[in-house]
C-alpha cells in the first residue's frame, strides 16, 4: 500500500474539512502593513504568520487550509458532474451500440477536437468568473475522456455470459445496464476518478493563470500561485507553498491511483 | 477677416525645439534598443487600423503627429505643426508645418498629406476611435500651400489641436500621400513609410516589430541607437526576466514587480501622472434609487473617507503612485489652478474614519448597508483590481457589507450601454487617462447623452445635472483663458462635491531599465507609453545612469 | 481501407460543421470586439461607426449566413484586430508551435518510455513506485509555475538559457522541457501497462523455452511489441499540443497558435476565433486519421476488424 501518498491525501482532506477550526486567521482579512512577512523559519518572520503573509498582508497558513478546501469542493463537484455524465454516456453508448454509439461517439470526438482551455475561458467571459463557472468549464473538460474509457469497457462487457444470461431472462435495458454493467465499470470508474483529481487541481491553476478561475478574494491554491509568480525572487514562500502543495497532493493521489489500477486490472490501457 | 490671433508662443517654443532637438550632425549610431511590451494590439502598421494603445507604442516610433508633445511638461506642443492659430469666430484653424521634413523615401511632408492623412482616418474603412465626431466637427479641410492647412469646423472647437495630437488621440497621424496613391493600400500595409525618427524593417506578427534609426536629424530626437525592436512578452515575470539577463534593455511592468525589477538591481522608471484609478456609483440619480444609501452625497463622501488612500499608495502600488487630483485633473491639465486644488484634495481626500462613521450615522446608517462593488481593471493598469480589492476591505472594515465581483474588462465594457442595469444602484471601479484637455473626459462621464451619464439622463436630470451641461457649454466656447480657467474650476468643483466619481489615486507607468542596455532618460509626464521617447533614450556609455 | 478512409472523412466533416456552429454562436454570446477597440471615453456615435467598419451590424442569422457562404469558399473571415485574413493569421503562427512538438513528444519519449520499461520489470517493488513518481512529477505542477521557475533559475540566476521567445536552438530548451514534462506520465504508464501485458504473452514465454538470454527477450521482443500502441498517444497528444499550449506560449512569448487563441478569446475577434478552431479540429482529425491508419497497417488485428 503507497502509505504515504495515503497520509498526504489525508492531511489534505483534514485541511478542507476542519478548515474553521484549523487556520489562525481569517483567509481573506487583509492588513496592508503586514504584507510579505517571510515564513518563521526566515529571518523577518515570525510565530504570528508561520508560513509568512501575501501581498496584502493576508496569513499564507490559513488562505493554504481555506484553500484546500476551495480545490477539493472543485475537484469533487466536477468529477461528480463530469465523471458521472461521462458515465452515463459511457454505459449508454457501449450497450446500445449502432446509432446511438456513433452519435455518442462523434459527440466525445467533437469535444476532444475542441481545445478545452478555450472552452473554459469562453464561459468564464460569458458567464463571469466563478465557482459555477468553473466547475462546470472543467466537468467540460472530464466528461469525454471517461465516457471514452467506459464505453470501452462496457463493449467489453457487453461479451460476456451474465449479460446474455440476463438479456435472455428478460431483463429491460435499463436493469441491465443498472445492476448488471454499472457495477462492473465501477472499477474502472473509480480508477479514472482517482487520476483526474490530479487534472482538475492542475486545471484551476491553469485558468486562474488565465484570469478565468475564482476570483479573488477567495483563496485557492491555483490563484496563489499565479499571484505570487512576480514575486519568486523576492517573496518566494506566496508562490512556492501552494505550488508544493499543489504537487504533493498530485502526486499523491496519482501514485495512489495508478497502484489502484494496478490492484483491479492492468489492462486498463487506456489511462 | 477681423483679427487674427496668433498663438505666437508656438513659434518661439517652435524655434527653441528645433534648436534644442538637432544634435550635432556627426552622431553615432550604434546597437539595438530592445524594449518588451505586454500587448501590440492590431500588430498592423496602418495608422488607421489600430487603437490608441498600439499608435502610441509602437507605430509612433515612425509616424510623426500633426500635433506633438511638450516633452517636459506633458501636455501638446510643436509635432509637424510648428504652430497653430484660431480664427476669431473660432471656426477655422490655420496648422502652419515645419520646413523640410521628409518622409522615409524622400518625398517631403507637406499639407496635402496632412489633408490626406485626415481624410483617410474619416473613410470607410477606418478604424479611427474618433472618426465619427472627426466627421461631425470638421467641415473641410484645405491645403492653401505647401506649409499651411486649414481646418473649417461645423461648430467652435477649442480643442481641435489636442484631438489631432498623441498626447491625446491617434488621429493625426501623417502618413504619405504620393506613396500611398502610388503603390495603393495593401502595398502601403507591408512595405509601410512615414516619417518619424524610426524606418519600419519588418514585423513578425505575435513576435515583434523591428525599426531602423534615420541617419539624418528629426525634430524630435536623432536616435542614438541603429535599431529599435519591440518585443511582445505576454507574460510580465518574464518581461522583467528578460531585462534581468538583457534580452531587453526596457520592460513595461505594473506595481507588483517593482521590488523584484529593484531587487534585481534594475533601474525603475515611474512615469507620473498616466492615469487615475477612481471608483463611481452608477444610476444614483435615478428615482427607483431615492431611498438607496448611494443615493445621497454624504454617504457617498463618507465611503471616501473610509479609504486609507495612502496605505493603498504605499502597500498595493509599492509607494510608487500620488495623492490624486480631482477627477481627471492632473499637473499639467490645461486651464486648471494646479496648485489650489492640490491643496483642496489633500484635504478631501484624506483618510478619516471618525468623521466617515459620524456621516454615515448621520445619514441614518449607523450599522452600515449592502453595497455592490464590481471590480475591474482596464487595459494596461491591471492593478486597478487590486486597488478595487483593498478599497472594498476598507470599506468592510468601516461597517459596509461589500459584495465584491471581478469583471474582466471585456465583460465589464459592455454593461455600461443602454440601461445599465447590472451597474445602476451599485459602485465600480474605473479609471481616466492622463491627458491635458479635461473638459472632453468630463462630457464623457457626466453628460446627459454620454454612455456613461452618472449624473442624469434626458428624463431625470436634476439641478446639479443641469448646472453641470450649463457650464460645459460654456466652457466649450469660451476662448478667453482666464474665463476659461474660471469656469474649468466650476466644473471641477461642481463634479467633486457630488462626490460621484472619486479618485482613489494618481497612477504612474512602470518601466524595468537594464542599466547596462540603456542610458539614462525621461519620459514624457502623463504618458505612459513610450513610443514618442525611444529617439531620446541615450546609449548607455552616453549618459550612464545616476546612483 | 479505402471505405474505411472515406467513412472517416464524412465524419470529420460532420463534426466540423458541428464544431463551426457551436464556435459561431459561444463566440458572439462573450461580447463585442468593439468595446475592447475603443477607449473609455469614446462616444455612442462613434462606437456606431466602429461597429459598420468592422461589418459587425446585422443580425446575427444575418452574419452567420455569411460566414457559412464565405467558409465554403475557403475564407474564414477577416481577424478583426489585426485586419488580415483569419486564414492567413492561423497559418503564419503555426510553424511556430509545430516547430516545438516535436522536441517535446521527444523528449517526453527519451523519459517516459525507460521509465515505464523500469516499472515494468520491477512491478510492485520501491522502484516501480519511484518511477512512477518521477513521471508523474511532470503533470503534478502547474505548468506555468514550472515555466517561470525554469526561466528564474537557468536564465535569470544562472544565465544559461534565455527568457523567452523563438530563436536559436537555446530558446527551445526551457519551453521543450515545460512541454514535455506534460507528457511523461502518459508514455510512462502506457509503455508500464503494455509491457506487463507482453511479458505474460504467449510468444514470450516461447522465447523464454528457447532459451533466449533475459535481456534479449525483453529488447527485442517485449519491447518491440509494447511500442506499438505508442502510436495511439501521439495522436492523442499531438493534438493535445496543438489545442492546449496557451500557457507555455504565454510564459515564454513564443509566437504560436496558443497564444493566438487566447487572445483571439480575450478581444473577442470572433473571425479569428472561428478560424483557428476550425483549422485546429481539420489538423487534429487528419493526424488522428494518419495515427490510425498508421497503426492498422502496424497491428494487422486492427485491420481486420
Amino acid at each position: 500500500m503507497p502509505w504515504i501518498p495515503i497520509c498526504i491525501i489525508a492531511i489534505m482532506v483534514s485541511m478542507a474539512l476542519f478548515a474553521p477550526l484549523l487556520a489562525p486567521y481569517s483567509p481573506i482579512d487583509q492588513t496592508l502593513r503586514d504584507k510579505l512577512i517571510p515564513p518563521f523559519w526566515v529571518d523577518g518572520g515570525g510565530i504570528d504568520h508561520v508560513l509568512g503573509t501575501d501581498a496584502f498582508g493576508r496569513d499564507m497558513l490559513s488562505r493554504l487550509i481555506y484553500g484546500a478546501r476551495v480545490s477539493l469542493i472543485v475537484a469533487a463537484l466536477a468529477l461528480t458532474a463530469g465523471g458521472g455524465v461521462g458515465l452515463l454516456i459511457g454505459i449508454v453508448s457501449g450497450y446500445f451500440g449502432g446509432a446511438v454509439d456513433n452519435a455518442l461517439m462523434r459527440l466525445v470526438d467533437a469535444a476532444f477536437t475542441f481545445p478545452a482551455i478555450l472552452f473554459a475561458l469562453l464561459l468564464a467571459v460569458t458567464m463571469g468568473q466563478g465557482l459555477g463557472t468553473l466547475v462546470l468549464a472543467i466537468s467540460l473538460l472530464l466528461w469525454a475522456s471517461f465516457a471514452r474509457v467506459i464505453r470501452g469497457e462496457v463493449l467489453s462487457l457487453k461479451q460476456r455470459d451474465f449479460v446474455a444470461l440476463a438479456k435472455v431472462r428478460g431483463c429491460s435495458s435499463a436493469r441491465i445496464m443498472l445492476t448488471h454493467i454499472l457495477p462492473n465499470v465501477l472499477n474502472t470508474f473509480m480508477v479514472l476518478v482517482t487520476l483526474n483529481i490530479g487534472v482538475v487541481i492542475i486545471a484551476e491553476a491553469s485558468l486562474s493563470f488565465l484570469g478565468a478561475g475564482i476570483p479573488p478574494p477567495t483563496p485557492t491554491w491555483g490563484l496563489m500561485v499565479s499571484d505570487g509568480r512576480g514575486r519568486i525572487a523576492e517573496a518566494w514562500w506566496v508562490s512556492l507553498i501552494p505550488g508544493i502543495a499543489i504537487t504533493l497532493l498530485v502526486l499523491s493521489v496519482n501514485v495512489f491511483g495508478d497502484w489502484l489500477r494496478d490492484r483491479l486490472d492492468p489492462r486498463l490501457r487506456q489511462l | 477677416m477681423g483679427q487674427r490671433r496668433v498663438y505666437k508662443i508656438w513659434a518661439v517654443a517652435a524655434a527653441l525645439a528645433v534648436l534644442l532637438w538637432q544634435p550635432a550632425a556627426a552622431q553615432t549610431q550604434k546597437g539595438t534598443l530592445v524594449f518588451a511590451v505586454e500587448s501590440l494590439s492590431a500588430q498592423t502598421l496602418d495608422p488607421i487600423l489600430e487603437g490608441r494603445p498600439g499608435n502610441a507604442i509602437y507605430q509612433a516610433a515612425m509616424y510623426d503627429s500633426l500635433v506633438g508633445f511638450d516633452v517636459d511638461k506633458g501636455g501638446i506642443g510643436p509635432g509637424v505643426a510648428e504652430w497653430w492659430e484660431l480664427s476669431d469666430d473660432g471656426l477655422l484653424w490655420t496648422f502652419h508645418l515645419r520646413k523640410g521634413l521628409k518622409f522615409h523615401n524622400g518625398d517631403p511632408v507637406t499639407a496635402h498629406d496632412a489633408k490626406f492623412s485626415l481624410e483617410r482616418q474619416m473613410s470607410e474603412p477606418s478604424l479611427a476611435s474618433a472618426k465619427a465626431t472627426l466627421r461631425r466637427i470638421v467641415k473641410s479641410i484645405e491645403a492653401v500651400d505647401d506649409l499651411t492647412l486649414r481646418i473649417e469646423m461645423a461648430s467652435p472647437q477649442i480643442g481641435l489641436p489636442s484631438s489631432l495630437s498623441r498626447a491625446v488621440a491617434t488621429e493625426g497621424a501623417i502618413m504619405p500621400k504620393a506613396y500611398i496613391e502610388k503603390v495603393g493600400e495593401e502595398e502601403f500595409r507591408k512595405k509601410p513609410i512615414g516619417s518619424g525618427p524610426w524606418k519600419f524593417v519588418r514585423s513578425v506578427p505575435g513576435d515583434r516589430i523591428e525599426f531602423e534609426a534615420v541617419d539624418y536629424p528629426h525634430f524630435r530626437g536623432t536616435p542614438h541607437f541603429k535599431e529599435l525592436h519591440i518585443l511582445l512578452v505576454p507574460e510580465e515575470s518574464t518581461r522583467v526576466s528578460m531585462v534581468r539577463t538583457g534580452e531587453a534593455a526596457i520592460a513595461s511592468i505594473g506595481p507588483e514587480s517593482l521590488q523584484s525589477a529593484a531587487r534585481g538591481g534594475l533601474q525603475v522608471l515611474s512615469v507620473p501622472g498616466t492615469m487615475q484609478a477612481v471608483f463611481q456609483f452608477w444610476g444614483a440619480y435615478r428615482p427607483e434609487f431615492k431611498d438607496s444609501p448611494i443615493a445621497k452625497p454624504r454617504v457617498r463622501q463618507a465611503l471616501s473617507l473610509a479609504i486609507d488612500r495612502k496605505q493603498i499608495i504605499e502597500h498595493v502600488m509599492n509607494g510608487k503612485a500620488s495623492m490624486p487630483y480631482p477627477f481627471a485633473a492632473f499637473g499639467y491639465t490645461e486651464y486648471f489652478n494646479a496648485p489650489k486644488w492640490k491643496k483642496w484634495s489633500e484635504e478631501a481626500y484624506r483618510y478619516d474614519p471618525a468623521a466617515a462613521k459620524q456621516m454615515l450615522a448621520e445619514a441614518g446608517y449607523p450599522n452600515g448597508f449592502e453595497l455592490n462593488f464590481l471590480n475591474t481593471a482596464l487595459p494596461g493598469t491591471q492593478f486597478m483590481t487590486d486597488v478595487g480589492t483593498a478599497v472594498a476591505d476598507m470599506w468592510n472594515k468601516a461597517g459596509i457589507k461589500v459584495n465584491i465581483k471581478n469583471y474582466e474588462w471585456g465583460s465589464f465594457a459592455p454593461l455600461s450601454r443602454g440601461d445599465q442595469p447590472q451597474l445602476a444602484g451599485n459602485a465600480s471601479m474605473y479609471r481616466t487617462v492622463g491627458r491635458p484637455d479635461m473638459p472632453w473626459r468630463y462630457d464623457g462621464g457626466f453628460a446627459v447623452t454620454s454612455e456613461h451619464h452618472l449624473l442624469g439622463d434626458k428624463v431625470n436630470c436634476d439641478a446639479t445635472c443641469q448646472e453641470f451641461g450649463k457650464i460645459y457649454n460654456d466652457l466649450l466656447a469660451e476662448r478667453d483663458p482666464a474665463k476659461r480657467t474660471e469656469l474649468t474650476d466650476r466644473m471641477v468643483e461642481l463634479v467633486a462635491n457630488t462626490w460621484i466619481a472619486v479618485p482613489i489615486l494618481e497612477g504612474m507607468g512602470y518601466y524595468a531599465v537594464n542599466a547596462g542596455k540603456a542610458g539614462q532618460f525621461a519620459a514624457i509626464p502623463g504618458r505612459h507609453e513610450l513610443g514618442d521617447v525611444f529617439e531620446r533614450i541615450p546609449r548607455p556609455d552616453e549618459k550612464p545612469w545616476k546612483k | 481501407m479505402k471505405r474505411y478512409i472515406v467513412y472517416r472523412l464524412l465524419q470529420g466533416v460532420v463534426l466540423l460543421c458541428l464544431v463551426a456552429t457551436i464556435v459561431f454562436f459561444l463566440g458572439r454570446l462573450t461580447g463585442n470586439p468593439v468595446d475592447l477597440m475603443l477607449p473609455e471615453d469614446a462616444t455612442p456615435a462613434d462606437r456606431m461607426a466602429m461597429i459598420k467598419a468592422l461589418g459587425l451590424d446585422g443580425s446575427l442569422f444575418q452574419q452567420f449566413t455569411i460566414f457559412v457562404g464565405n467558409a465554403l469558399h475557403g475564407d474564414l473571415g477577416t481577424s478583426i484586430r489585426m485586419r488580415q485574413p483569419a486564414v492567413e493569421a492561423f497559418f503564419s503562427r503555426l510553424p511556430n508551435t509545430l516547430a516545438i512538438i516535436p522536441w517535446a513528444l521527444l523528449l517526453a519519449m527519451c523519459v517516459g518510455i525507460p521509465l515505464g520499461v523500469i516499472a515494468a520489470l520491477n512491478r510492485g517493488n520501491m522502484i516501480d513506485r519511484a518511477a512512477g513518481t518521477v513521471a508523474v512529477l511532470g503533470i503534478a505542477m502547474p505548468s506555468f509555475w514550472l515555466g517561470i521557475l525554469l526561466i528564474y533559475v537557468f536564465s535569470v540566476e544562472l544565465g544559461w538559457l534565455p527568457s523567452g521567445r523563438m530563436g536559436g536552438p537555446e530558446h527551445y530548451v526551457l519551453p521543450v522541457i515545460t512541454l514535455g514534462a506534460f507528457l511523461v506520465a502518459g508514455f510512462m504508464r502506457l509503455v508500464r501497462s503494455s509491457m506487463l501485458e507482453v511479458m505474460e504473452s504467449e510468444f514470450v514465454k516461447l522465447a523464454r523455452i528457447k532459451g533466449l538470454s533475459e535481456s534479449v527477450v525483453i529488447w527485442k521482443h517485449c519491447l518491440r511489441n509494447a511500442l506499438v500502441p505508442v502510436l495511439t498517444l501521439w495522436g492523442v497528444f499531438v493534438g493535445n499540443l496543438i489545442t492546449g499550449a496557451i500557457v507555455t506560449e504565454t510564459v515564454f512569448a513564443w509566437p504560436g497558435i496558443g497564444r493566438l487563441t487566447y487572445e483571439a478569446v480575450i478581444f473577442r475577434d470572433f473571425p479569428l476565433l472561428q478560424a483557428v478552431i476550425i483549422l485546429k479540429a481539420i489538423l487534429i482529425l487528419s493526424i488522428n486519421l494518419v495515427v490510425d491508419i498508421l497503426y492498422a497497417y502496424v497491428d494487422p488485428r486492427i485491420r481486420l476488424a
